[in-house]
């Protein structure tokens, strides 16, 4: 996959304001693979509803987004299981970190499902997170940065082209901001996959290749 | 374990899983019991016999301490053929002179009694033909006994005597010495019990040897036979009853009510199967109840878990497994239960019934496999449905 492409996109919800002035919404957008993006917007101008119909789960939009040449809105359950496995990885604003698990087993039901990451690579991304004595712990008892460092974790257990992280660094400091950034680029580089960051103010101090207002 | 299983668990509820188990388990067993003691009894009705299978009557004339006579006349007989009812008739024969018979086991007697012989047409008679004939000269002859006969034997005789029971097989393989006593003169003979008729209480013969030895031992005695065998296109036919009851006869309707007992047989194992069924069709619902109710409490985590690429087939397993082991559990302990109470029913049924068949539980296992598929078919599919609805309400 090489290209999102967005066509005179918009939420429904906004169909009936008068003016959107954005970068993204009613224009043609591409995005393409090993490139960075950052995606700016006041809170709500339609951010993690972006990510949702990119990803697949939310359709309440007008225009055509396309995967390649792709409508989206065509592919089937099992395409968007092959995509989700395979493609396009989603850091969640709201992380969607299963509570019960703990920090590893969160990270492993994803990699165990895709086969990606050794245990020994998944072990080091701890260490270099600062919370290695947290492996162990459920993550129902994690702050709610050390979760966002979890699910960044989890996000990357996985082969893709796209990368789409929804304020990943709301709860973090500078330096956990930092880390974050170099463990996240360093991977996507590796992959060669483009990333999409989206922001409401504090944003990771990246190259951006663009940077969209929403 | 897998992770997604640590998931899924959770909110399981013992208590509904419990409450599953054992109204599926009832209901299965009450299912498969019933089918199974169907299966157990109903040959014991249904068991071949000696007499041919199509619908005849027994007509005798009604005996009262007036006196009259109790034979038939040539031209009753000849009546009653004319009827239009009739398919034929047969007259009974009776031995006009004396009948002893002996049995023994390794040629030492040890049961005799007196009895006689009665033949009719051969026509009815349905047994190997090879074994059922006589010819003058011959020194053995074939013989039917009522199965009420075997049961004296086995429950009175040789209960008293502490003698071995003997089964149907057995007892065609024993000895048995006739005696002809009549007109000066008496003749050893050896008898075989050929077959068995539930239906007539008369000890059979062939007529030919009927003919043979009334004219040897009785040349002079009246013939004319007491009960005639008459075959009917119709049993339940409203002329016959209109006929007998004119001329004064009786019918044996012994064959009437075998085939009244085998229906209410049929219906009384229907009933329960249909109780047992709705019993199964109920904890079947409280399965899909609570499955329905685990995915509902679950439904974040399943959306979570589709989120992140689990496929809805992967996603619906952990369930369509937990209720399938269920399934299965419960036809094991419902095929052990069975075959428990099986052991004590057939105890009871081969004490009543000693030359009944053992029949296999073989279609007791292909009934309740071809419940535990339905069933099992219907959870798994209605399992992957409510998934699927969790990923579209995400």
């Amino acid at each position: 996959m090489d290209t999102i492409h967005l066509q005179h996109t918009l939420p429904e919800v906004f169909a009936s304001r008068d003016e959107i002035r954005s970068d993204v919404w009613l224009k043609d957008v591409r995005f393409e693979r090993g490139h960075l993006y950052l995606v700016e917007a006041n809170s709500g101008t339609g951010k993690s509803s972006l990510c949702s119909f990119v990803y697949g789960y939310r359709h309440d939009y007008q225009g055509i987004i396309t995967f390649d040449t792709q409508d989206i809105r065509r592919l089937s359950i099992a395409d968007w299981t092959h995509i989700r496995q395979r493609h396009l990885s989603l850091l969640f604003q709201e992380l969607r970190l299963f509570p019960e698990l703990t920090a590893m087993e969160n990270v492993e039901i994803k990699n165990r499902l895709t086969g990606f990451k050794k245990r020994k690579e998944i072990l080091d991304w701890f260490d270099q997170f600062g919370i290695s004595d947290k492996v162990d712990t459920p993550v129902a008892l994690m702050s709610f940065g050390q979760q966002q460092r979890v699910a960044m974790m989890r996000a990357l257990a996985q082969p893709f082209d796209f990368l789409l992280v929804d304020e990943p660094i709301s709860h973090l400091d500078d330096a956990n901001s930092r880390t974050m950034a170099d463990i996240m680029m360093e991977e996507a580089t590796r992959q060669g996959a483009a990333v999409i960051v989206t922001s409401i103010g504090k944003h990771m101090e990246l190259h951006y290749d663009q940077i969209l207002r929403l | 374990m897998s992770l997604v299983w640590k998931l899924l668990r959770q909110h399981i509820s013992a208590l509904q899983f419990i409450g599953f188990f054992m109204a599926n388990l009832l209901g299965m067993l009450i299912v498969l019991l019933a089918f199974q003691f169907y299966q157990d009894v109903r040959p014991v009705f249904a068991q071949g016999d000696g007499i041919i299978n199509n619908d005849y009557l027994i007509v005798s004339k009604h005996i009262s301490i007036m006196g009259g006579s109790s034979t038939f006349s040539s031209s009753e007989v000849d009546d009653l053929s004319n009827q239009p009812f009739t398919k034929c008739v047969g007259a009974f024969t009776a031995s006009q002179y004396h009948v002893a018979c002996s049995m023994g086991i390794e040629g030492v007697a040890n049961f005799g009694t007196q009895m006689y012989f009665e033949s009719v047409p051969d026509q009815f008679v349905d047994t190997d033909h090879s074994q059922w004939h006589f010819q003058p000269g011959d020194d053995w002859v074939p013989i039917i006994i009522p199965r009420s006969y075997l049961a004296i034997y086995n429950f009175g005789y040789a209960q008293s005597r502490s003698l071995p029971k003997v089964s149907e097989s057995v007892i065609s393989m024993i000895d048995m010495t006739v005696i002809l006593r009549g007109n000066a003169r008496e003749q050893y003979m050896r008898g075989r019990v050929v077959g068995f008729t539930s239906r007539l209480n008369t000890i059979l013969v062939p007529e030919s040897f009927m003919e043979w030895s009334n004219r040897e031992f009785a040349p002079d005695a009246d013939v004319s036979p007491t009960r005639l065998i008459v075959e009917v296109g119709n049993p339940t036919d409203d002329a016959i009853a209109r006929y007998v009851q004119q001329h004064g006869y009786d019918i044996d309707e012994d064959k009437l009510a075998a085939g009244k007992t085998t229906y209410f047989l049929k219906v009384v194992s229907g009933v329960i199967m249909g109780v047992g069924l709705l019993i199964s069709a109920l904890s079947f619902f409280i399965l899909m109840l609570s499955i329905y109710l685990l995915v509902q409490k679950n439904t974040v985590k399943l959306q979570n878990l589709l989120l992140i690429g689990y496929s809805p087939t992967r996603v619906s397993l952990p369930y369509q497994l937990l209720t399938m082991g269920m399934n299965a559990l419960v036809l094991m302990f419902a095929l052990l239960l069975l075959s428990w109470l099986r052991g004590y029913y057939m105890n009871m049924l081969w004490a009543m019934f000693p030359t009944m068949e053992d029949h296999t539980m073989w279609a007791a296992y292909l009934l309740g496999g071809s419940l535990f598929m339905l069933v099992s078919l219907l959870n798994v599919i209605a399992i992957r449905r409510k998934v699927m609805t969790c990923l579209r309400a995400h």
